[in-house]
């Protein structure tokens, strides 16, 4: 049996039997047909219809073909130690904890990963990259910075035309889905590495309260609006219609501002440069996240996406247009007050969407907010072979598989992973679900939205923005306009350098 | 001084609300180490009713004591941060030693031995406290990557050192002027040099005040961040840095960073504890004008 068929029948096999449509002994025989050990059949599925994870630990095991050959082209580069700063995302976590292992053993490589905040990882890139001095082969570039590191790092394609003995087999860059490779990892004419995260906001919603009263998951932004009321209004203040992630000064602030402006036509920037995120459709965003604001809970403006997620995870919200990445978290039953309750669809449609070519620096305008970042090779890495070599394992179809299932349902970067059987068998309620994921390609593909890229994006989106926001949330402008005009002269402050 | 009935107890009550506002975070810390999400997070906040569990410790040590719902594999989570608290235990006592060692010497010399510009030396031994550490954390990066001592005990046991002698060096300086230069004196008539004075006499007298400093340079070690996170990577790390690992792109693991922080507080309490005696005589030393 070929190794993908064998990995077809067991997830077949497993959901099945995670569904109790078979029983454990016939689960077993079929198991131990694919030639599964002992070790494989207790792995924890007894008792528990809902959660737990579904797969079956040897199928989420990388590709021996690939093991092997990362072994031989790898072998002039044993014994080097390889280092990447990254945020604590699911796919970092899951590469961290339960993956590079496996390509520690096949290649001799060692593979040392420091996981930290986005912002402590964006003070040691910049520290890299002032010194060149190569302390990190690896990078870890947010979407908003992409600009700014672009020239930092070495294009994947040159790497592949330049070294075919290190292409890996079948790596496919075609693969990643082009939306993503436009809005991650393109800065100009250049690939700032491969997308190797996507968190995008996408509609979650409490089927449950929606069912209560009638109401279908938000087409419109009207209709998210008017949902939203009538949830607060019935249930507050025990449960509000909505959430939001407005800490001021955070860059969670300026993602949900994007979500409303590109959903009310508006653009951060116009065609030519300059900020318009103050014009007449800015202010018609401002106005309906004003009244959105209303049906949110209290300690709204002073939460993050943490905060955000929380208010959903305990069942304070009923709903938000967030991150989907939170879903998986959602599901599980050890953790939230919510498991199984949610259900997830695309964001609602905008009430009008300018086109790329009347914003500037590349933005994209979506309700769907796209944050997301790129794993790149770094210019002044002492083995960038090596790190070559580790970036497209970790960045494979077959590893984009095991970190989705493995690393709690998230959003891969690949088109054929979302196909994976691995992948659909866990789409059932339970922790690390991808029975949202469907939703995520769906948004990613029609519903997207993306930040500009140029270099002062970093400082714009996490300081000035947000600044300006929460000041105005706060009470500090007489009116949005006043805030927005504040907002706009800063910006062309920090542009003009 | 005569106090009735009803001051008795309002003064044992007001004592009891203190000490209870100073008590009640770090007991709402601990409570978070030994609960679920749920718990945590619930509206209106559970003071005392919750289920207690083990789980964020098994994460953060790499045990399994059978309570969570995965094996917890030694080493192989994100969360597992043992060997942090280690690294963080090593650094704190060497750049204490080291710091103490200097100081003690620095000191007496500051405190017994006249010579020209003394005062201003010692103000300016107190001026580098003055300096912003985020001004010096990136130029000694670079120091330090050219002397390879990035990531390195060594190098993190000697930036703290540096850091704490200061403070160090002026405190204990006080605590030597508060000894009597007589009893010095009169040792030396009797023939004894300098450094038997230093440490037969003068030594055993201020133990207390480097019980003390000792102290201080202990916590200020084992809370320091900035040191840490510019001049690491992924070789060692200490609790402050680590903790941060928790808020992930996704949330923040509130119960792993109770549990790291709650074990966190134990080390240094035991420190505390040990110099305690010499400690209270220390920070009571000089209080008291001959």
């Amino acid at each position: 049996m070929k190794d993908q068929d064998r990995k077809s029948y067991l997830a077949s096999v497993t959901d099945r039997y995670v569904k109790g449509q078979i029983s454990r002994r016939d689960f077993m025989a079929s198991a131990t047909k694919l030639g599964l050990g002992a070790g494989a059949l207790g792995m924890g599925l007894t008792g528990r219809p809902m959660g737990g994870r579904a797969m079956a630990q040897e199928a989420l095991t990388p590709n021996p073909e690939i093991l092997a050959w990362l072994k031989d082209a790898a072998a002039p580069f044993k014994g080097t130690v390889l280092k990447l700063a990254t945020e604590a995302t699911p796919p970092s976590n899951a590469l961290n904890s339960q993956l590079k292992k496996y390509f520690e053993e096949a290649t001799g490589i060692t593979v040392e990963i420091e996981i930290l905040p986005l912002e402590q990882v964006l003070q040691k890139l910049t520290l890299d990259v002032a010194s060149n001095l190569g302390t990190y082969d690896l990078y870890y570039i947010d979407q908003s910075w992409a600009a700014s590191f672009s020239r930092d790092v070495f294009d994947p394609r040159e790497q592949t035309a330049d070294k075919p003995d290190l292409a890996m087999p079948n790596w496919n860059i075609d693969d990643f889905l082009p939306a993503l490779v436009d809005g991650i990892s393109r800065y100009e004419d250049r690939l700032v590495g491969v997308p190797y995260d996507i968190p995008v906001f996408i509609m979650i919603y409490r089927k449950d309260i929606y069912d209560k009263f009638n109401l279908t998951a938000p087409l419109t932004m009207n209709q998210l609006l008017e949902n939203s009321k009538i949830i607060t209004a019935e249930m507050g203040p025990e449960v509000y219609g909505t959430t939001g992630q407005m800490k001021s000064g955070h860059y969670s602030l300026e993602c949900d501002w994007t979500a409303w402006l590109w959903g009310h036509g508006g653009s951060i920037f116009g065609a030519d440069g300059q900020f318009t995120g103050n014009d007449a459709q800015g202010l018609e965003a401002m106005a309906y996240w004003d009244q959105l604001k209303a049906t949110m809970p209290p300690g709204v403006d002073g939460w993050t996406w943490d905060g955000q997620g929380q208010s959903v995870a305990q069942g304070v919200a009923a709903s938000m247009l967030s991150w989907g990445e939170f879903f998986p978290y959602f599901d599980d039953a050890n953790e939230t007050k919510v498991s199984g309750l949610c259900e997830v669809a695309v964001p609602p449609a905008a009430n009008s969407l300018r086109t790329v070519g009347e914003t500037g620096f590349g933005e994209i305008p979506g309700v769907g907010h796209q944050g997301g970042s790129s794993l790149a090779v770094s210019r002044y890495s002492k083995s960038p072979d090596a790190a070559w070599l580790f970036m497209q394992w970790a960045t494979s179809a077959d590893t984009q598989a095991l970190i989705t299932t493995l690393g709690g349902g998230t959003g891969p970067t690949r088109a054929s992973v979302y196909d994976d059987p691995r992948v659909k068998a866990n789409a059932r309620v339970g922790a690390g679900t991808t029975r949202h994921l469907d939703v995520v390609r769906e948004t990613i593909a029609n519903h997207m939205g993306s930040e500009p890229d140029l270099p002062e994006w970093a400082q714009l989106s996490s300081d000035t923005i947000p600044v300006g926001l929460g000041k105005y949330f706060a009470g500090d402008y007489g009116s949005a306009k006043e805030a927005l005009d504040d907002i706009a002269a800063q910006v062309g402050e920090v542009m003009k350098g | 001084m005569f106090q009735t009935r009803s001051q008795r107890l309002l003064r044992t009550i007001a004592g009891w609300l203190v000490v209870g506002a100073f008590f009640f975070p770090i007991y709402f810390w601990a409570s978070v180490a030994f609960r679920s999400s749920k718990d945590i997070f619930n509206w209106p906040p559970k003071i005392f009713a919750f289920t207690p569990n083990l789980r964020n410790f098994e994460e953060v040590f790499g045990i399994s004591l059978g309570t969570a719902p995965q094996t917890i594999s030694p080493g192989g989570g994100n969360f597992y941060m043992a060997p942090r608290l280690l690294d963080s235990i090593i650094i704190a006592t060497f750049s204490t030693i080291l710091a103490i060692s200097v100081a003690t010497i620095a000191a007496y010399c500051l405190s017994r031995m006249p010579f020209r510009g003394r005062h201003h030396f010692v103000n300016w031994v107190l001026s580098t406290r003055m300096m912003p550490p985020v001004a010096v954390a990136i130029p000694m990066f670079f120091i330090f990557k050219q002397f390879t001592l990035l990531d390195t005990y060594t190098g993190v046991i000697l930036i703290h050192g540096l850091m704490n002698l200061p403070l160090a060096v002026l405190l204990m300086k006080s605590f030597f002027d508060d000894i009597p230069s007589e009893i010095d004196e009169s040792a030396l008539i009797d023939g004894a040099s300098r450094w038997t004075i230093f440490r037969r006499i003068v030594l055993p007298m201020a133990k207390g005040g480097i019980a003390a400093s000792a102290v201080l340079c202990f916590i200020f070690s084992w809370t320091e961040f900035l040191f840490v996170l510019t001049l690491t990577q992924t070789g060692l790390k200490t609790v402050p840095v680590v903790s941060s690992t928790f808020v992930t792109s996704i949330g923040t693991a509130w119960g792993n960073m109770a549990a790291l922080g709650f074990a966190a507080i134990i080390p240094a309490f035991l420190v505390v504890l040990l110099v305690q005696r010499h400690l209270v005589r220390g920070l009571t030393m000089g209080s008291l004008k001959q």
